[in-house]
């Protein structure tokens, strides 16, 4: 023997009694086959170390009884799934799915699809007999037009579909290099079969890509035929519709090679943006002028106002100052169709609630946010809005601070209408005095580190959100 | 050694012939027929050859569906002394005894906070626990995590693949998580339903994985908001068959660092699935997160089918055909959950020595309760938050001490009951059946309990029993 087979199958039944050196196959069958013909090619390969074999299910399940390479057995269907897992965790490793055609053809669609379409390169032997085996006789997607089988007494009809033709549509598939139907019912074809399996395995050796080896296999039991007439059955009906042959075989160059995963703590920490640097502080203690130990702020817009760009900015500056704060895209069932609202929290030591349904601080950048969220805006709160786009102000309580500010229009004399939300920073910070100045301008400055050309704009805006935020109100 | 090449002729060892007749089919020289006389080991009627008339070609030998049936014979006159060992059992294979390579700690460098994401938090979390394998199906609100694992992967030397959907996600992560290395995805609920089956192979055949579930509003599509309503699946319904797996439940952005780079840990501790279960709010939430001091350089575990020659002999599967078989195995399992019981419960108490209202309550609704808590002693109110870090295993060691206490628990949670749920089967199970009165605030469809809510709702209540 090649080695390549156990040489006690201790998997099958404990290797008690004969089951130790014989398949769990029923006489005849073609999996058999298509066994030793994978094992001598393992084998004369000398890749039998770096083998790893997927079990599908269906009768092939237990093709890690018999295999004496590293075994990983499926669940249905999923097979191609689990090889390409074996495979991104060691390209190294030669990986096979062994699949009957209700695995590969019904369930596991999908799974087939993406990883042939993928072209990684692992190889695929595709065992279709026509007929569902383990589960007794069912009808398969390979099944032939007028078969009986148990879930088709009076034969495969239009109803039931016609047979799937996998290695056809494996090789139109742009992934895959290689693609070939084989036979097992009579000597040449059982030369072809071997050949076309090795060849399979050698593509991925070479890195070249995806590989896909049909084997139209004899399931004499359930066409309850004898062997013979198995064998003549598939070269007489199934052979006509899955025609024998090379479907595509591209040669394609060796083109598979995966960089090894690197554990080098400096690589890392570049790959996830860097060190943050510590910061310069300018803020000399917790606003408390706007509430006791925890602010909550709402930016409230549409899309594209830059509501959660400005709220993350304010977020960096308070934890720049040492506090804790927590930014966050608001949701819950007002939030709907193209608003974006941002929650925003600065606590003195630890942020609790980080929602702010009913905030200290709301800036509105439109007229349905301000409508919507002034009412909860907490006595002695403080509300900036964007003037050049909201005319009438719902009426408040006179403890709360209203600021309106040309935003939109500033920053179109600015020349960047995008610069709206930074106007509304500046505008918050003559409004509320939260933070140092300083302190917003420098997140505004690591915000825009790789972008420095766009500091100067930035912090114009700024300014002028300030000065208008300045301005008496009548 | 002899010039005259003499073709082998075959060796047919018929107690391993199932006398299906392929070989005489194939013999074009009629040199085999099936024996009219039954072979009395194997109750078949077994192909026997003629060697008169055998000429060595083969053609029977590659028509043999049976491993051990029809043999290319040896050269006539050779002898060879076979290994007696290998003979009489014992070496089945020629595999080596896998080896493990365990993992390494690598020092950080120190730096300043982070102030990132909740979901990109988990994703460092995993860089930093060993993970250089993603595998995913983007989802709302969990995608963040996702793309952001797809930027830094590469210049890891990592592998991300988008899978074509969840189901796909799962069994790729079975395959590398089989052969040995940590991988993860970051799912949402609708998708982690989907992994589910995945999720019981995995736990059946022992394969490490980490998944992270960003919980949003269900059932069905539902919506993008966030709920905590996969507690029942987590904690009871991981697929089908006697499963359980650790469940981790953060509450800040931090502990989404935290909990996801220490359920690499667990998972190959236990040899089993690791849940972080985060609500959407957690998922999207930016706030301030610190690196660990430490980051860990994977290695690769002796049970691992990696596809090299130290771990040959290994085997991935969840099929045991024989019913003792598959009872051991479950009862091995079903020991390992208990280990996991004992010792992996984790919990955070809040103020709760002196409690008389115990809240229990995780993910981010505990850190409204938290400041709920603050405000309520701010009125002289005894309340305490008992929050359970691990919801399975429910943290019950440390929550009995304090329910024997307490005059009253609310449990507060974006679900229909499942956290109560977990609270009072675990309590049953301890033997606690004198329980205080048990009240609730719930809130579904991706609307979360409020921290002025809970203020009222105990506070209003404890007015009127003082």
């Amino acid at each position: 023997m090649n080695g390549v087979f156990y040489e006690k199958f201790d998997r099958h039944a404990h290797g008690e009694g004969l089951k130790g050196h014989t398949t769990h196959y029923c006489a005849g069958c073609g999996h058999g086959l298509a066994h030793r013909y994978l094992a001598d090619a393992i084998n004369e390969l000398e890749i039998q170390d770096r083998t790893v074999a997927i079990s599908p299910v269906g009768c092939s399940v237990f093709l890690y009884y018999y295999f004496d390479v590293g075994n990983s057995q499926a669940a249905h269907g999923r097979a191609p799934a689990v090889a390409l897992g074996h495979k991104m965790a060691n390209p190294n490793s030669i990986v096979v799915s062994y699949q009957g055609d209700g695995d590969l053809a019904s369930i596991g669609l999908a799974e087939i699809m993406q990883v042939a379409q993928m072209g990684i390169p692992i190889t695929v032997i595709f065992i279709n007999n026509a007929i569902y085996g383990m589960t007794g006789g069912q009808m398969a997607p390979t099944t032939l037009h007028g078969t009986r089988t148990t879930t088709t007494p009076d034969g495969r009809d239009v109803l039931t579909g016609e047979p799937i033709k996998m290695a056809e549509i494996i090789a139109g598939l742009d992934g895959s290099v290689y693609v070939e139907r084989v036979a097992l019912f009579d000597n040449k074809q059982r030369f072809r079969a071997q050949k076309a399996i090795k060849k399979g395995l050698q593509i991925q050796m070479e890195g070249r890509g995806f590989s896909f080896i049909e084997v139209l296999a004899e399931c004499p039991t359930h066409l309850k035929m004898n062997t013979s007439n198995a064998e003549n059955w598939v070269k007489e009906n199934m052979v006509p519709i899955f025609h024998l042959g090379v479907l595509k075989d591209t040669g394609k160059e060796p083109w598979f090679e995966l960089d090894r995963p690197n554990f080098i703590p400096e690589k890392l920490v570049n790959a996830i943006g860097g060190l943050p640097e510590k910061a310069p502080r300018f803020c000399q203690a917790f606003p408390k002028h706007i509430a006791e130990n925890d602010i909550a702020l709402k930016f409230a817009g549409a899309g594209g106002d830059g509501a959660q760009t400005a709220a993350l900015l304010v977020t960096r500056a308070a934890i720049n100052e040492g506090f804790d704060s927590t930014h966050i895209p608001s949701y819950g069932p007002e939030s709907r169709g193209g608003t974006s609202y941002a929650d925003i929290h600065i606590a003195e030591d630890e942020v609790l609630s980080p929602a702010s349904p009913d905030p200290h601080v709301l800036v509105a950048f439109n007229a349905p946010s301000l409508a919507k969220f002034s009412p909860m805006v907490q006595n002695n709160g403080i509300i900036i809005y964007d003037s050049s786009v909201i005319s009438s102000i719902p009426k408040l309580d006179e403890s709360i601070k209203i600021v309106g500010v040309p935003m939109t229009l500033i920053a179109r004399e600015l020349g960047n209408a995008v610069v709206k939300n930074i106007v509304a920073l500046g505008a918050l910070q003559e409004a509320t005095e939260l933070l140092p100045e300083d302190s917003i301008l420098t997140a505004i400055r690591i915000a825009l580190r790789d972008k420095g050309e766009l500091i100067p704009l930035n912090e114009q805006a700024f300014k002028k959100g300030k000065a208008a935020a300045a301005l008496p109100r009548n | 050694m002899a010039t005259k090449k003499i073709k082998p002729k075959p060796i047919l060892e018929q107690e391993y012939c199932k006398g299906c007749g392929r070989c005489v089919i194939a013999c074009p020289r009629d040199a085999l027929h099936i024996s009219t006389k039954i072979n009395p080991i194997s109750g078949i009627f077994p192909a026997e050859i003629d060697y008169e008339i055998c000429n060595g070609c083969g053609l029977c030998v590659a028509a043999c569906p049976e491993p051990y049936g029809l043999r290319a014979g040896h050269f006539e006159g050779e002898f060879q002394l076979e290994d007696p060992e290998k003979l009489f059992g014992e070496k089945q294979t020629t595999a080596p005894k896998p080896i493990n390579i365990p993992s390494e700690l690598l020092d950080l460098p120190e730096s300043e906070p982070f102030i990132i994401k909740g979901t990109y938090a988990a994703a460092i979390g995993a860089l930093l626990g060993g993970c250089r394998h993603f595998f995913g199906y983007p989802i709302t609100p969990s995608t963040e995590g996702t793309e952001l694992m797809a930027k830094v992967l590469p210049k890891l030397g990592g592998v991300f693949v988008q899978a074509v959907s969840e189901v796909a996600t799962v069994n790729m992560m079975y395959g590398c998580g089989g052969a040995g290395l940590p991988c993860m995805t970051f799912t949402s609920s609708p998708g982690f339903s989907l992994m589910l089956e995945g999720v019981s192979y995995m736990i059946s055949a022992q394969v490490p994985g980490v998944f992270i579930n960003i919980m949003r509003g269900g059932p069905g599509l539902g919506n993008i908001g966030p709920e905590q309503a996969d507690l029942k699946l987590v904690c009871r319904g991981l697929g089908h068959g006697n499963t359980h797996a650790i469940a981790l439940a953060p509450s800040t952005p931090q502990e989404m660092l935290d909990l996801t780079m220490f359920a690499f840990q667990l998972a190959f501790k236990y040899r089993n699935p690791v849940v972080v279960m985060g609500d959407g709010y957690l998922g999207q939430m930016t706030g301030s997160v610190q690196l660990p001091k430490k980051m860990v350089k994977t290695g690769l575990p002796e049970w691992a089918v990696y596809g090299d020659e130290s771990h040959r002999k290994n085997l991935i599967a969840s099929i045991k055909l024989s019913e003792p078989d598959l009872e051991q195995h479950n009862i091995m399992l079903n020991k390992k959950y208990e280990t996991m019981n004992t010792n992996e419960q984790r919990s955070a108490s809040f103020q709760c020595e002196d409690a008389d209202v115990l809240i229990v309550s995780c993910n981010t609704p505990a850190q409204m309760a938290k400041g709920a808590v603050q405000v309520l002693r701010s009125r002289g109110i005894k309340a305490g938050l008992f929050r359970p870090i691990t919801v399975w295993p429910f943290p019950i060691k440390a929550l009995l001490p304090l329910v024997k206490k307490a005059q009253k628990i609310v449990v507060v949670e974006a679900s229909n009951g499942q956290l109560e749920d977990e609270m009072r089967l675990a309590l049953s199970k301890a033997g606690v059946y004198r329980l205080p009165l048990i009240e609730s605030i719930r809130h579904f469809g991706g609307v979360l309990p409020q921290m002025n809510e809970i203020i009222e709702k105990i506070g209003a209540s404890e007015e009127v029993m003082s």
